[in-house]
């Protein structure tokens, strides 16, 4: 058995040609355990759907998160899986990917996950603009929990934590993550447009470098109405395209009307688009792709063999080893 | 009968009694409608008043009926508490009664002394109560009841509590600056020889560790590790400027009470502004010295930049954030005594928008005119005062009879912390010309009679004047009078009922000094030419129609009596309503006038919007109905059959739909929701599933088996999603 996996024969190809085929059903797994009508479902359901079209291996496929309703994304997808602690998600994710270049790395984060207790690494993420695809679950409140007020949420919220409603503005992730120095990819979606959603996931996916996908996403159990205005005025959505962003289709168009024709590299735009609120820009603000990989100026040109690794290991271990005959004293 | 009405005709025309069993009235008679709250001490209502000195500046004015039924409320899952609450009202109402003969008191003193003097049959219990009562009040202050000193008193104490809340502000930012300029110097002097010296270095550690340190060789390494830290002298000069200058400010007092601290309660406008153009070096040099000294602190300071304009700072006049910081000017006085001096120093302050909050007494309303005998002139100079004030459009304005101070409280406060100036008009009800009448109905009186409406103008409260003006503290603002019953017995023991208002005839025939415009008519006298002032003042009467106005009185015994009133009286009291219709249509937002002129025009605009809607849809024949429904659904995959279909392409996977019928519902190769077979379900699963749809996109289409229960209830439902 073991002479199969070395030498392929021209059969096991063809079989691999057709296994490689895989449908959405491939990349599920589990019952989602989300409310109903959560926009949870709508990025997942986004993200196999891009599994399968971009043929992702999902022995090659790593989806990092770290606490929240949107953190349990990992449990839903056949693919590896790292359910982290609270914040944590992308280091854990750089880890991975700066390990294990040859892998596909998602992280799944949400508002209170990534801009209040993870926003420290966030920060820092964006700035070493490593090859991954992180997606801001944004629902604008601790849903996990049930119901704390988090740094996205529109001020006055009436919270268990401000129950007299929130006394700060929202945080922006948009005009933050644009004012940090080496963003090379950042992106508005909400999750009541399918359509661009997976467009700008497949974008993100394809971009080479760090890309923030901010996925404003309605709550039903404890924001309800929230997104509603949005939701059913289709005037309250601005939808950005350019060739070298997200091409809007001829059946979109016809709800959508209000567009602006935006090229991703024009920061001085992107960063104005950002700051707006209503309506709510949805596009890609901001490409680059020109910036370098952290992962690739830290290269190491020495092949990762298991020779290598284990050698590795020994000389850790061997830092903490006792030599009894070096210092002259028996077990 | 036609001599009576001659006879009653002339006096109203003349206001000359000739005969005819007319006389004039006697002491004792009130307005009818005063039947119901002969003794004032009988009643619970919001007098007296507790100047209360715990907690923060909103609970600074309350009601001691208001206080006692928060205990009750609060007490009543306790077993005692029907007990405790009827020994409550009963030293409540002691109180209240003890306080019309003796004047203000301390809440705590009135309330034992109440106590004591009630317990007896009860024993021990009523003093029981009346601790338990007091140890839930959470009060502390004077007890006050209502006279002339009253407003005074009130605006001085809820200023003060202010005024303490400010001050408290005040320091924590001055001790906070000063905290930092020292520093500033201090971080100086340790980096200086000086403070590297060895002694310095065995100073600063103490004397426990005095022999494990070589402080020479401390000293010769710090001063060679460091050069020299200095500042320029510029710069030491300025802070130790900043420092004197925060050190004796005399506008708020310092931590320990001590010091002298400014005053900034007058009773005349004249001395105020004395005292104000007095300190005003002192305040533009405090202003400045807090705006150095938040730079400094900051360590933003830059002297190329800032010095120029420090130099001339002030001499501009202070913005109104430098005044805002300083604490505001309160002036106590009285209508009486401004002569066209000080009134004319009043205007002046109110005009050039100095922080200045002006209490103006008004004791009298019904002021007859110097003018002439005989011409009226109701509320003129508090009206003068509030029309000026308010058409300065930066004053705030409060005008109130005392007897509502407590339930205008709010407004008291925030016309008291409002930034610009502040004008109090407010009638003390305690006029002396009115019998024995109290105070209290007297204020009330004024403002039910429309006299002296309670009114409200708060510069920030919004963009239009309607939003700025409020008359809402008005009984029943939006008619002309006020309207009560009155139910009364005759001869017979038949009962009757009276339906009147409340009218400055009303108010004027409490007051001696206008016994001369009524004439009381004997019961036999009674005639049917006679009706209601009310009915009168609605009515636009000429002489010529022989109608004669009485107002109802009562005597003690409670037995009514009518008189008939002159002309003149009711031309003033048309004048008041006159006055009084004005000031509502000023103050309703309804009123065209009242809205900025880009207001009009979007409305104007929207009212074409529609007109030229309504016509679109009159000619598209009805299609307008498909154009309104939500984003998208009219680009559905409808077979147009009526049968039921969902959008897929707008579907967020959220299962609501596959929850409820997965048979029905499905999910496609892209996982978005089609409808797998309509058959597989009822048609209230697919308006259940449109219902909850949160993008509304199914559409539900027409019932494929018209014989399901509560399909009418169903069809309807369906008709908003398809």
């Amino acid at each position: 058995m073991m002479e199969m996996t070395h030498t392929i024969s021209s059969n096991d190809c063809l079989m691999q040609l057709f296994e490689e085929r895989r449908e959405i059903e491939d990349y599920q797994k589990g019952v989602p355990r989300w409310c109903t009508g959560c926009g949870d479902n709508a990025i997942l359901t986004a993200v196999q759907r891009l599994c399968r079209d971009e043929g992702l291996l999902p022995e090659k496929t790593v989806f990092v998160s770290g606490i929240g309703c949107s953190s349990r994304l990992p449990h839903y997808m056949n693919t590896y899986g790292f359910h982290g602690i609270h914040g944590r998600a992308l280091p854990v994710a750089e880890g991975v990917k700066m390990a294990r270049p040859d892998l596909s790395v998602f992280v799944n984060t949400g508002d209170g996950d990534c801009c209040s207790i993870g926003a420290a690494h966030w920060i820092h993420a964006v700035r070493y603009n490593m090859d991954l695809t992180m997606m801001l679950h944004d629902n604008q409140i601790y849903g996990l929990t049930k119901m704390q007020a988090s740094p996205t949420s529109p001020i006055g919220t009436k919270s268990n934590t401000t129950p007299r409603g929130s006394y700060l503005e929202a945080l922006n992730p948009l005009t933050v993550t644009l004012g940090i120095s080496n963003v090379s990819f950042v992106a508005q979606v909400v999750d009541w447009i399918p359509e661009v959603l997976y467009q700008v996931i497949a974008a993100a996916y394809r971009h080479k470098g760090f890309s923030f996908v901010r996925i404003i996403q309605r709550c039903p159990e404890w924001m309800p109405k929230l997104m509603d205005p949005w939701l059913h005025d289709p005037d309250r959505v601005l939808l950005l395209h350019h060739e070298n962003g997200v091409e809007i289709s001829s059946s979109l168009a016809r709800t959508y009307t209000r567009m602006e024709e935006h090229d991703p590299r024009n920061m001085n735009r992107a960063r104005e688009i950002a700051s707006e609120y209503d309506p709510i820009p949805v596009g890609i603000l901001y490409r680059n792709p020109d910036i370098a990989c952290y992962e690739d100026l830290r290269h190491d040109p020495r092949l990762r063999t298991n020779s290598m690794v284990q050698s590795g290991i020994e000389a850790e271990f061997d830092k903490f080893t006792v030599w009894p005959e070096q210092h002259g004293s028996t077990r | 009968m036609q001599g009576k009405l001659q006879i009653q005709l002339a006096f109203h025309l003349t206001g000359t009694i000739n005969g005819g069993g007319l006389q004039r009235i006697p002491e004792g008679l009130v307005p009818a409608l005063f039947s119901r709250i002969s003794d004032l001490a009988e009643l619970r209502y919001d007098l007296p008043m507790v100047l209360n000195t715990i907690g923060s500046p909103e609970r600074s004015l309350l009601s001691l009926s208001h206080m006692v039924d928060e205990v009750v409320c609060r007490l009543a899952d306790t077993p005692e508490c029907d007990r405790i609450a009827r020994h409550g009202y009963r030293i409540e109402s002691e109180i209240r009664r003890s306080l019309a003969t003796a004047g203000e008191s301390t809440l705590s003193d009135s309330w034992k002394s109440a106590a004591e003097s009630l317990s007896g049959g009860d024993g021990d219990l009523i003093l029981d109560s009346a601790w338990v009562l007091e140890s839930e009040f959470f009060a502390a202050g004077s007890v006050t009841d209502l006279d002339r000193d009253t407003p005074a008193l009130v605006m001085r104490h809820i200023w003060r509590a202010l005024n303490e809340q400010r001050t408290a502000s005040f320091r924590n930012r001055i001790d906070r600056l000063l905290y930092k300029l020292h520093n500033i110097l201090d971080a100086e002097t340790v980096g200086s020889a000086i403070g590297r010296s060895p002694d310095r270095l065995r100073a600063s550690v103490g004397s426990a560790f005095d022999s494990a340190f070589n402080f020479d060789a401390l000293s010769n390494i710090l001063t060679a590790a460091k050069p020299e830290t200095t500042i320029s002298d510029r710069r030491r000069e300025r802070i130790k400027w900043l420092i004197d200058v925060l050190e004796r400010q005399q506008f708020y007092a310092g931590r320990d009470e001590k010091g002298d601290s400014y005053c900034f309660i007058f009773e005349r406008p004249s001395d105020a502004l004395k005292a104000h153009n007095e300190r005003y070096p002192a305040a533009v040099e405090l202003a400045k010295a807090l705006a150095v000294a938040e730079l400094e602190a900051a360590g933003e300071y830059r002297e190329g930049l800032h010095d120029p304009i420090f130099e001339f700072f002030g001499s501009n006049g202070l913005t109104s954030s430098d005044r805002e910081q300083l604490p505001s000017y309160l002036i106590c006085t009285d209508a009486g005594s401004l002569d066209p001096a000080e009134t004319s120093k009043l205007l002046e302050i109110l005009a050039v928008g100095l922080p200045f909050k002006v209490l103006v007494r008004t004791d009298d309303v019904l002021e007859p005119s110097e003018l002439a005998e005989g011409h009226l002139s109701l509320g003129l100079r508090a009206r003068q005062l509030v029309d000026t004030a308010i058409g300065l459009t930066d004053v705030f304005v409060f005008q109130a009879a005392a007897s509502s101070i407590f339930r205008c409280r709010s407004k008291l406060i925030s016309g008291l912390s409002f930034a610009g100036p502040a004008l109090f008009s407010v009638f003390s009800g305690d006029t002396r010309t009115n019998g024995d009448t109290p105070a209290y109905l007297t204020a009330e009186a004024a403002t039910e009679s429309r006299v002296f409406p309670s009114l409200f103008y708060d510069p920030d409260g919004g963009s239009d004047r309607a939003s700025r003006l409020s008359i809402e503290n008005n009984p029943q603002p939006d008619v002309d009078w006020p309207a009560y019953s009155i139910d009364y017995e005759d001869e017979s023991i038949r009962a009757h009922k009276i339906e009147t208002a409340f009218t400055p005839v009303d108010l004027m025939v409490m007051d001696q000094r206008f016994s001369s415009h009524f004439a009381l008519v004997p019961h036999e006298d009674w005639i049917d030419e006679m009706i209601p002032v009310p009915e009168v003042l609605a009515a636009d009467m000429s002489p010529g129609d022989d109608k004669v106005p009485y107002v109802d009185l009562i005597d003690d015994d409670g037995i009514l009596h009518r008189a008939i009133v002159d002309t003149r009286a009711i031309d003033e009291a048309r004048r008041c309503l006159r006055i009084w219709q004005s000031l509502r249509e000023s103050g309703r937002s309804d009123n065209p006038h009242n809205k900025p002129s880009s207001d009009l025009e979007v409305e104007v605009s929207i009212e074409s919007d529609r007109a030229s809607d309504a016509s679109l849809s009159k000619s598209s024949n009805g299609s307008s109905a498909a154009e309104e429904r939500p984003a998208g659904e009219s680009k559905g995959v409808s077979a147009g059959d009526g049968s039921p279909y969902i959008e897929s392409a707008r579907c967020t996977s959220c299962n609501e739909c596959t929850h409820i019928n997965a048979k029905m519902f499905a999910y496609d190769d892209n996982k978005q929701a089609y409808i797998a077979d309509p058959d597989a379900g009822t048609f209230r699963q697919l308006v259940e599933a449109a219902e909850g749809c949160q993008v509304s996109i199914i559409h539900p289409g027409v019932p494929r088996n018209p014989k399901e229960p509560g399909i009418e209830d169903l069809i309807v439902r369906a008709a908003a999603f398809n």
